[in-house]
């Protein structure tokens, strides 16, 4: 993504911005549409076209879990783990998304295939839906069990590669 | 100390208030960490640190009950207020406190048994007075690898790390690199630069000094000391002429580091310290460092005990049928130039003395209007830079300026041949070499129409273009509010200008054959500016006596060379460029074979059958103070150890020192001779300070480039009607277009090699030597 593009891309949202230093997040998560993640060079771009250094914008993009600094699968499901979905199972919806996808229950991760991502979120505001997943930046969905998130998954990999990486 | 402010309890509009049941008072706007400071009570803190600036309060070590105020209050970020009731060792205050510390250690390794900071460690200190001993956290602690190599002179146990925020401010508020951050966030929170890039920047050494852990540290100091072996010495860095104030550490009769004062001179460096300042004594033992006398005769060259040397510069200089000269280089300190003179009133009466620097005349009305320490850049609203690359030649006179722009909003000006390291925080007007004047005329107008100018000029361009320094020296004292800073060029120039040594004379007596012999103190003048000319009149069979601490031109010529002890191992006064009297000293023990250079002179003065009346540094400054009027009545304990500062000398002090009238002339380019102290002889001779060696170059502009038809693969053979050097091309954005910029003070001493001895204005012919 170039500084150009960003900047094209933040000009009309300036104004919902009363610090501009809020304009490094959402110039982060379109640089990352590109690719799904950021590079060095992304970084740097957002860096010009919001004027602040490019280590300070790696550190925003570092911060958030939504923003990635390394390559992560072609859609990336975000398993909620907090307390009301805990209480509906989310423990072994994660647990079969981890082995399915052949992940370590720790920390989550991508698929050999580079398909997909698992990762856990926090509440995710769905609690009378839980145990919730979101994939990608979509609406959150649920309830799921063990069965039902695998056969999501099978259908994300089964889809297309989305245009833009909204995440 | 450093960590707190300084409180005037003497200000006005005093706001009282009662602290731990006492009536205390502080001007209003303190903040209560500083406040109970000032009253003896220490609120324990880590984030907060006043030079770096205001509160973020990111630690919450600094809990204190306030009455009427709900829980505890952050006592770094809350401002006095009158009659408030603040309890700093209650026991909610206390449960707080130790609550703090609990968490800050958690994932704390507490690995103090082999932490470099263990014992100066102000995490450890504050854990033992007001921690509560006890850890209630059994899970695992988090684990990064150790070190990680922040650079290649600072190492990062980030395990260390509380994450005050300190480091990452002064990087981005203090020096203003950009570079460090913290990434990630919670237990693995990191500082680091973006892609994990080494910090390498010009300041980037306090960090180490500003982080309250062992978390950086510094990897020349790495398990050199624990804090038991080592004194710590007050000094002063000999390395440009700013004269920050330094601590130096020893151990085992050596430097094994150097550091900010933890009480700063807040008129001087403000406790920060540039690198080379910081890492630059690594290089003062290196293999040049002269460790035995060396007397050279018909018999050949020998090595000799310092006795034998003294005995045979004695015969060398006694034997001289003609008047001696006596040559003081810029780091020659005051004692050995007050001694030198007083040798050429006595035993070598008739003797010249001269140094090697700048003439005085052409700035002598300039350095008579109203001058100015380096604080008041805080309080300007308007600071303009004439002439020069502060940021390179006088490092932290940068750290200031920004500071003025940053916090305090002041407008900055730079106006010269090229932007500069403070491109980016300031407006440049541009002035080519020898168009100084006009520029001059219209900060003139500038000037006039603000409250509070401070204006910082530098002493080569000014004295490279007279007229410049006139019109500067009136406009200066057109506003009565305007104050001036002189960027030196030579580290104690002004303590040789205070004595009353010229710049000028030697030379020329030399070339007209009027001088038998030359005695050089700390002065190589065959890599100073006008070598060529230096090299032809020692050229004869003039003796030269060369007192110096490493080998250079001069002394590997000399007919006797006494080595001497360096500015780290030896006492001695310096005058920074702004008026200071400031000691240096003893800190390393030095080699064997050398001798204090002011004690040299005493035993010369004996062994030719006029010794001085004294026998120290302190008396021969003592007996100086009483001598000269520049330097009246100085003395040791009358500089304590924050030196102070002379009184300015008169407009017409050395107002015979001035080299020829020189008309610049119009042919070839101009040429610029920059000076800077991270490409200089000092700092390339330390090891760690290595990825700054970079070798001499001719710098031009991208114009001027292509009007020479060179790229940077070429090599160009630059002549001047002095002399000639060899230089690869390097070419640079935004410098002046028909200029060549050479760095004074490298090894190959090519720009001095194109210099007349005055420096005055130079125009060089410039011819593509080798295509790469
Ligand atoms: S490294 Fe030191 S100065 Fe930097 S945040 Fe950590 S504890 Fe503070
Ligand atoms: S700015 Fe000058 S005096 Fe200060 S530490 Fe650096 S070299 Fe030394
Ligand atoms: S706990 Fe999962 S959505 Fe609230
Ligand atoms: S010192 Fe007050 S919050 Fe850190």
């Amino acid at each position: 993504m170039t500084a150009d593009q960003i900047r094209e891309y933040l000009e009309p949202r300036r104004h919902e911005f009363a610090d501009p230093r809020s304009l490094v997040l959402p110039a982060l998560k379109f640089a990352q549409t590109g690719r799904g993640y950021l590079t060095r060079e992304d970084m740097e771009a957002v860096a010009e076209a919001t004027g602040y250094s490019a280590s300070y914008v790696e550190s925003v993009a570092t911060f958030y879990d939504r923003v990635y600094t390394e390559p992560v699968g072609t859609r990336v499901v975000s398993v909620c783990v907090s307390m009301s979905c805990q209480l509906r199972g989310a423990d072994q919806v994660w647990e079969a998304l981890c082995d399915k996808e052949g992940v370590d229950h720790h920390h989550g991760g991508t698929s050999a295939d580079g398909r997909i991502t698992v990762q856990e979120a926090q509440c995710l505001g769905y609690c009378d839906r839980a145990a919730c997943i979101q994939v990608d930046a979509e609406e959150t969905q649920g309830p799921h069990t063990p069965d039902s998130a695998r056969a999501l998954v099978d259908e994300l990999r089964a889809a297309p590669d989305p245009d833009e990486y909204w995440r | 100390m450093a960590d707190y402010a300084r409180v005037d309890l003497d200000a006005e509009n005093q706001v009282t208030f009662e602290l731990n049941g006492r009536q205390v008072s502080a001007p209003a706007g303190t903040m209560l960490v500083d406040a109970c400071y000032a009253h003896g009570v220490e609120v324990p803190i880590f984030c907060y640190e006043p030079r770096i600036g205001p509160p973020v309060g990111a630690c919450r070590m600094c809990l204190v009950e306030v009455e009427g105020m709900r829980g505890l209050q952050t006592a770094c970020s809350t401002p006095v207020r009158p009659d408030m009731v603040v309890r700093t060792d209650s026991p909610a205050a206390k449960d707080g406190q130790e609550g703090v510390l609990e968490i800050l250690l958690m994932n704390h390794p507490l690995d103090c048994p082999v932490c470099d900071k263990g014992g100066e460690c102000p995490l450890q200190d504050r854990s033992f007075k007001f921690g509560g001993g006890k850890s209630r956290f059994f899970e695992g602690k988090r684990h990064f690898p150790k070190p990680l190599e922040l650079s290649s002179r600072i190492a990062l146990d980030q395990e260390r790390c509380i994450s005050c925020f300190r480091c990452v401010r002064f990087s981005q508020e203090v020096a203003q690199d950009g570079q460090l951050t913290m990434q990630e966030r919670g237990v693995q929170s990191q500082i680091t630069t973006f892609s994990g890039d080494a910090y390498e920047d010009r300041f980037t050494g306090n960090i180490i000094d500003v982080c309250p852990v062992g978390a950086l540290t510094s990897i020349p100091y790495r398990f050199v000391a624990r804090p038991w072996d080592i004194t710590n010495t007050p000094s002063v860095c000999g390395l440009c002429p700013v004269g920050c104030n330094t601590e130096l550490t020893l151990r085992d009769g050596d430097v094994k580091r150097v550091t900010g004062r933890p009480d700063p001179n807040y008129e001087v460096e403000e406790g920060w310290l540039c690198d080379v300042g910081r890492w630059g004594f690594d290089g003062d033992g290196g293999i040049t460092r002269l460790t035995r006398a060396i007397v050279r005769d018909a018999n050949g060259e020998r090595h000799t005990d310092l006795t034998d040397a003294v005995a045979a510069a004695t015969v060398a200089l006694r034997g001289a049928s003609k008047p001696v000269g006596v040559l003081l280089g810029a780091t020659a300190t005051v004692e050995e130039a007050a001694i030198a003179l007083e040798l050429a009133g006595g035993a070598l009466a008739g003797a010249r003395v001269a140094r090697l620097g700048i003439p005085a005349a052409p700035l002598a009305a300039l350095r008579a209007t109203p001058r100015a320490q380096l604080d008041e850049i805080e309080r300007a609203d308007l600071v303009a830079v004439v002439g020069g690359d502060p940021g390179l030649a006088q490092p932290i006179t940068e750290l200031r300026m920004r500071k003025a722009v940053l916090r305090n909003g002041a407008r900055l000006v730079t106006i010269g041949s090229r932007p500069g390291t403070l491109a980016d925080v300031a407006t440049h007007v541009h002035a080519a070499p020898g168009a100084l004047t006009a520029a001059v005329a219209e900060l003139a107008a500038q000037i006039g129409a603000t409250g509070r100018p401070v204006v910082l000029w530098d002493e080569a361009e000014l004295a490279a273009e007279p007229a410049a320094a006139e019109a500067l020296a009136e406009a200066v004292s057109a506003n009565g509010a305007t104050r001036q800073i002189e960027l030196g060029a030579d580290v104690n120039g002004a303590g040789l200008r205070a004595l009353g040594i010229p710049a000028t004379g030697l030379l020329e007596a030399l070339e007209a054959g009027e001088l038998g012999a030359l005695l050089t103190v700390r002065a190589d003048p065959r890599s100073a500016p006008g070598r060529v000319a230096w090299e032809a009149a020692l050229e004869g069979d003039v003796p030269v006596v060369a007192l110096a601490t490493h080998a250079d031109r001069t002394t590997d010529a000399a007919t006797v060379v006494i080595p001497v002890q360096s500015l780290l191992e030896q006492e001695g006064t310096l005058v920074s460029m702004t008026g200071r009297a400031q000691r240096v000293r003893r800190g390393a023990e030095g080699p064997a074979g050398a001798a204090p250079g002011w004690e040299v002179l005493i035993a010369l003065g004996h062994h030719l059958g006029a010794p001085p009346a004294y026998r120290t540094a302190s008396a021969a400054l003592a007996a100086a103070g009483g001598r000269y009027a520049g330097i009246e009545g100085l003395t040791y304990d009358a500089m304590g150890v924050g030196g102070v500062e002379l009184p300015r000398p008169a407009a017409d002090h050395l107002a015979a020192d001035a080299g020829p009238a020189r008309a610049a002339g119009s042919d070839g380019l101009a040429l610029v001779a920059t000076r800077d102290v991270y490409g200089g002889r000092e700092a390339s001779r330390a090891p760690a300070l290595a990825a700054f060696h970079a070798p001499a170059a001719a710098t031009v502009s991208p114009a001027t480039a292509a009007a020479l038809d060179v790229t940077d693969a070429d090599t160009v053979t630059l002549t001047s009607p002095y002399g000639a050097a060899s230089l690869p091309v390097r070419i640079v954005d935004g410098l002046s277009d028909d200029a060549v910029f050479v760095t004074l003070g490298t090894a190959d001493a090519a720009a001095e090699a194109l210099m007349p001895p005055d420096r005055g204005p130079v125009r060089v012919g410039v011819s593509v030597e080798a295509r790469r």
